[in-house]
């Protein structure tokens, strides 16, 4: 399967040009059944990533701008009635894809939102109270504008939760950019076949599934998901030696949903690594991308700074001893 | 703000450079308060420029830590306490001010005596000292002059308390130490920890000061000029009331037969006062060969006696800062470093400058039989003529009167009991000390006033006669009292006391104590109830517990104070090398004196073998209890090997990211360790099986021995 993934490593970052990171995080993301969320300054190839990916793993997309104006409905599709059978027939929305992107989501008014996001979490739509299931796999890849700019509706932290990783993509450098530039508008187009197919992949996010996790890594997690809680917590119940991570830090706690997915994410990330069993490099490979978001969930500048909480937690947790303080 | 402002400019170098010590704000002011008490317990010793010099130090040293700078590059560990680097001082003006220092104690070396100098100039480089802290080395330097510091202040107290405050100030020094080790604990939680370790390291402590040789000083401390206490050299009338005022201790007697004598036989001597210029007592210093002569022959005679006669006993001074010392008459002791004098006194021949002890026997119903030579009995009948002319017409009066030199002083004695003489801690003042004036007139004096006149009408009177001064009783304490012992004495300045001795001829020196017939209960049983209230509002020392004496709980209280006070002096600061040589003997049996050094120098290897040991065990639990895998203790071990070589992983760094960190600083041994690294992840994170885990480990194992030797080869070449 190794090269497989290599090959389609390869084929996204030719696309994407300069971001061979973000584009394993994409990757990883969706190999651990997470959705994406992309966010970032307009035109700095969200939209491309997350078209190749769909292109790249051989998954029928359809992508969706939202818009102030979009409907529920518009999303998920409607029953309309038939004159010739009498019946009422349902007109599937975009939602019914292996892959749906949804464009500038936070465009949308709250409730088209919460539409698209129900079938993220429950993989079903209710249309006219039938429920329908939705394709495996199926994933949403959403990208966002920074929330500064005008005419936004800001996700709700629930619903923030439900992505498994935020990713930011940030200006390409020198080279990648002058390649940007030099290269012809048609790149993403045509040439690149699928190197997947949906049998693969669904083959692919078993084995994700089945990779090792030793309890000294499930420590190291519940380490990271401790240390976030501490200002929630009874001085009591803290450990004794409190004081080196007591001042400073203020960020939401993680839920034990997001040690989860932390989990899931970094075993795609020993997946793609080739390896069968995760290292605590997984998981700090993959921590701020999932945690991020959950912890400062109203900083929505790119803040890949030092002083973001996701890095703080990292720096208080010993690796070696992550339960032992 | 403009006191800080003017400090800044003058003293405070902004850190321009990085500065690399780092100390926790409340560490910090740790430190400065164990050196603030340090210097408190020398305080008495100091001279007042100094303490106003280092009272400003410690002063501009709160500035500083008030006004540090944030380090740039905190531990990573604990950045989040509240690290500071101390603002620098200019080295320049360091100098300055320590060469000003120094200049300024040395000029005033000569009044204050060597070691007081030095004592000085200790204290002002352990001030100076703490405004370059530039790196741990300083630190440390610091807290070792703190404890020099504070041990020189045991030079001058030796006492129980004043010996568990130096051990209660030695903690703080400690904890500051064990503060900047384990920064993030609290300093409740540290000592705690220190407590324990002081409780175990003072297994050793006890060895150490049972058996550790107790060599002979190269190097003596040199005396301390400091205020002399107790009796004095010489005696005017009115003195000893001045003494009588004070409660403090002034020595210590414990008896080793069961009879403690008579309270009214308890007359310490210490000095035989026989000269009289018309104002004071004092030590004629006129040679007297023949008596010097007669008085070793005296003494041989003693020897004969039958024991039974000899009462033996214990005396242990407080330091007086004077050599005399004192005992019952007719003493003898074995002791070296002590004189007997032809007066039957005792004289150290080093000044009494600490608590020191020495055993004497002492002949109690012997009388002073030797003859009086020529000389003695000239310088014991002279007085100036014409000084106190009533009294001398009084004494020939008698002289006439009477036959017998013991009838004239009877009727000395009976002068003073019948007509109104009067006892009194508060004497009126005399002109030019007139004994005539006292004796016909005001009537009313202390000890020293009855024993004046007696000792000058008796002169006058053709009597040989002198002056002695010394202790008269003493308080026992019974707590102690079981099997053979009594308890012990405690002599008390206030039971300073003079009093007379008159040559009869076939008797020798006879002790008549005018006193007695003044005031019988002082001889009897000590200060009668008036005196005693009289003393005590003279005294302004409010908290002494002497004053509560009829409180039954306090005086038992104070009395088992003593008592610590005491076993504390007797056994733990008395323990000298002759008494580690008795207690070997009484463990081991007679021993020869090549056993005795091998018995010590083994019991202190032995200890040191134990440390050794338990170190080695508890190094070995630790590790077991920190890495419970043994690729865990592998990995350790060889994060130590290159912590040797100034690569620390920190803890946040996974295994794999320091492996990258290692290849970046030494090219050359990156490939064994990134094997290592890699087969401690398989090992540790991997789901193998336990054949698999053995084969990799003895892999590892391998590793680990040529990252051992590549290391080793590392030093080599740098």
């Amino acid at each position: 399967m190794q090269h497989i993934i290599e090959k389609v490593l390869t084929q996204i970052e030719s696309v994407v040009l300069g971001k061979p990171r973000e584009c394993r995080l994409a990757l990883a993301c969706l190999l651990a059944k997470g959705h994406l969320l992309i966010e970032d300054l307009p035109g700095m190839g969200k939209t491309t990533l997350a078209h190749q990916l769909a292109i790249s793993l051989g998954l029928s997309y359809q992508r969706t701008q939202f818009t102030s104006d979009l409907l529920p409905s518009d999303v998920i599709g409607v029953s309309i009635f038939n004159q010739d059978t009498k019946t009422f027939e349902l007109h599937k929305g975009p939602v019914f894809n292996q892959v749906v992107l949804g464009d500038e989501i936070n465009r949308a008014s709250p409730k088209t939102q919460s539409a698209l996001l129900e079938a993220m979490a429950e993989n079903q739509v209710s249309i006219d109270g039938v429920t329908y299931d939705l394709p495996t796999p199926f994933f949403v890849i959403a990208t966002q504008n920074p929330l500064f700019h005008s005419g936004t509706y800001p996700l709700p932290e629930s619903q923030l939760d439900r992505f498994m990783m935020r990713l930011s993509l940030g200006f390409p450098d020198l080279k990648a950019e002058k390649k940007i530039l030099q290269g012809s508008d048609d790149t993403i187009t045509g040439e690149h076949p699928n190197v997947l197919n949906s049998e693969q992949l669904i083959e692919m996010q078993q084995a994700v599934q089945n990779i090792t996790v030793s309890s000294d890594v499930i420590d190291y997690v519940i380490a990271l998901c401790q240390v976030s809680r501490y200002q929630f917590m009874d001085d009591k119940k803290l450990p004794q030696n409190k004081a080196v991570l007591s001042s400073g830090l203020q960020c939401a706690p993680l839920s034990p949903r997001a040690g989860k997915s932390l989990l899931a994410a970094a075993k795609a990330w020993a997946y793609i690594d080739d390896r069968d069993y995760v290292l605590p490099d997984d998981i700090q490979a993959v921590f701020y991308e999932v945690c991020q978001h959950r912890l400062e969930p109203q900083q929505y500048q790119n803040t890949a700074g030092s002083s973001s909480a996701a890095k703080q937690i990292l720096g208080l947790v010993d690796v070696l001893n992550p339960l032992a303080y | 703000m403009k006191i800080t402002h003017l400090f800044n400019k003058l003293l405070v170098k902004q850190a321009v450079s990085k500065p690399k010590f780092y100390l926790t704000r409340s560490n910090a002011w740790l430190l400065w308060l164990s050196q603030l008490l340090n210097i408190a317990l020398l305080g008495f010793e100091l001279a007042y420029w100094m303490l106003a010099i280092i009272l400003l130090c410690f002063c501009l040293q709160a500035l500083r830590i008030q006004q540090n700078v944030k380090p740039d590059h905190p531990n990573p560990v604990n950045s989040q306490l509240n690290w500071l680097a101390l603002k620098t001082v200019s080295p320049m003006v360091l100098l300055i001010f320590a060469l000003l220092g120094c200049i300024a104690i040395a000029v005033t070396a000569k009044s204050f005596g060597i070691l007081i100098s030095m004592i000085h100039l200790l204290s002002f480089s352990y001030i100076l000292k703490a405004f370059e802290l530039r790196s741990r080395k300083d630190f440390y330097q610091l807290i070792l002059l703190g404890f020099f510091v504070l041990a020189s202040s045991l030079i001058f107290t030796q006492n129980l308390y004043f010996s568990i405050l130096a051990f209660a100030v030695l903690m703080i020094n400690l904890l500051v130490l064990l503060q900047y080790f384990s920064p993030s604990n609290r300093v409740f939680k540290n000592s705690k920890l220190q407590f324990l370790l002081l409780a175990q390291s003072s297994v050793l402590a006890v060895l150490l000061f049972l058996f550790f040789p107790r060599l002979s000083p190269f190097w003596q401390v040199p005396l301390a000029k400091s205020a002399q206490t107790g009796l004095s050299a010489t005696v005017q009338p009115g003195d000893i009331a001045k003494l009588a005022r004070s409660s403090e201790l002034a020595f210590r007697v414990e008896f080793s037969e069961d009879t403690i004598p008579a309270y009214s036989q308890l007359y310490w001597r210490a000095l035989v006062l026989d000269k009289y210029d018309g104002r004071k007592w004092s030590k004629s210093n006129e040679k007297n060969i023949w008596g010097l002569a007669l008085f070793q022959k005296e003494l041989k005679g003693l020897e004969t006696l039958a024991s039974d006669e000899a009462i033996s006993y214990r005396v242990t001074v407080e330091p007086s800062f004077q050599p005399w010392l004192f005992a019952l008459p007719v003493a003898r002791t074995a002791e070296t470093g002590i004189d007997l004098l032809p007066d039957y006194t005792l004289k150290s021949k080093r000044i009494v400058s600490q608590t020191q002890s020495y055993s004497v026997t002492s002949y109690v119903n012997q009388a002073k039989l030797r003859p009086l030579t020529k000389t003695e009995q000239r310088i014991n009948l002279s007085y100036p003529v014409g000084s106190n002319p009533k009294l001398e017409a009084l004494g020939a009066q008698l002289r006439e009167q009477f036959q017998s030199p013991q009838d004239r002083a009877l009727a000395v004695l009976t002068r003073f009991n019948e007509l109104n003489y009067y006892y009194t801690l508060e004497p009126p003042l005399l002109v030019n000390n007139s004994l005539d004036q006292f004796f016909f007139d005001t009537k009313a004096g202390f000890c020293s006033h009855y024993a004046s006149a007696f000792t000058f009408l008796m002169r006058s009177a053709g009597v040989p006669s002198r002056m002695v001064t010394g202790y008269m009783g003493g308080e026992i304490n019974r707590l102690n009292a079981k099997g053979g012992s009594k308890g012990h004495l405690n002599i008390y300045q206030y039971d300073a006391h003079a009093w007379s001795e008159i040559w009869l001829k076939g008797i020798g020196w006879v002790r008549y104590d005018p006193t007695a017939s003044v005031d019988p209960s002082r001889v009897n049983q000590g200060f009668s109830e008036r005196l005693a209230e009289q003393r005590d509002n003279l005294d302004n020392n409010f908290f002494s517990l002497q004053s509560f004496k009829h409180f039954a709980w306090i005086n038992n209280l104070r009395l088992t104070l003593d008592l610590l006070d005491y076993q504390w002096t007797k056994l733990v600061i008395g323990y000298s090398a002759q008494k580690q040589y008795e207690l070997i003997k009484r463990w081991f049996g007679q021993v020869q004196s090549w056993t005795f050094g091998l018995i010590m120098v083994s019991s202190i290897v032995l200890v040191l073998l134990l440390l050794f040991f338990i170190n080695i065990y508890l190094s070995k639990v630790r590790i077991k209890a920190k890495e419970r895998t043994p690729w865990g203790a592998l990995y350790s071990k060889s994060l130590t090997l290159l912590t040797k070589k100034g690569l620390t992983k920190s803890p946040d760094e996974t295994v794999n990211h320091f492996a990258k960190q290692v290849a970046l600083k030494f090219p050359k041994i990156s490939k064994t360790f990134y094997k290592l690294s890699h087969l401690f992840n398989q090992l540790n994170y991997q789901q193998i099986s336990h054949e698999q885990q053995l084969v990799l480990l003895s892999k590892m194992k391998n590793e680990f021995k040529s990252l051992n030797q590549q290391v080793n080869k590392l030093s080599y070449k740098n």
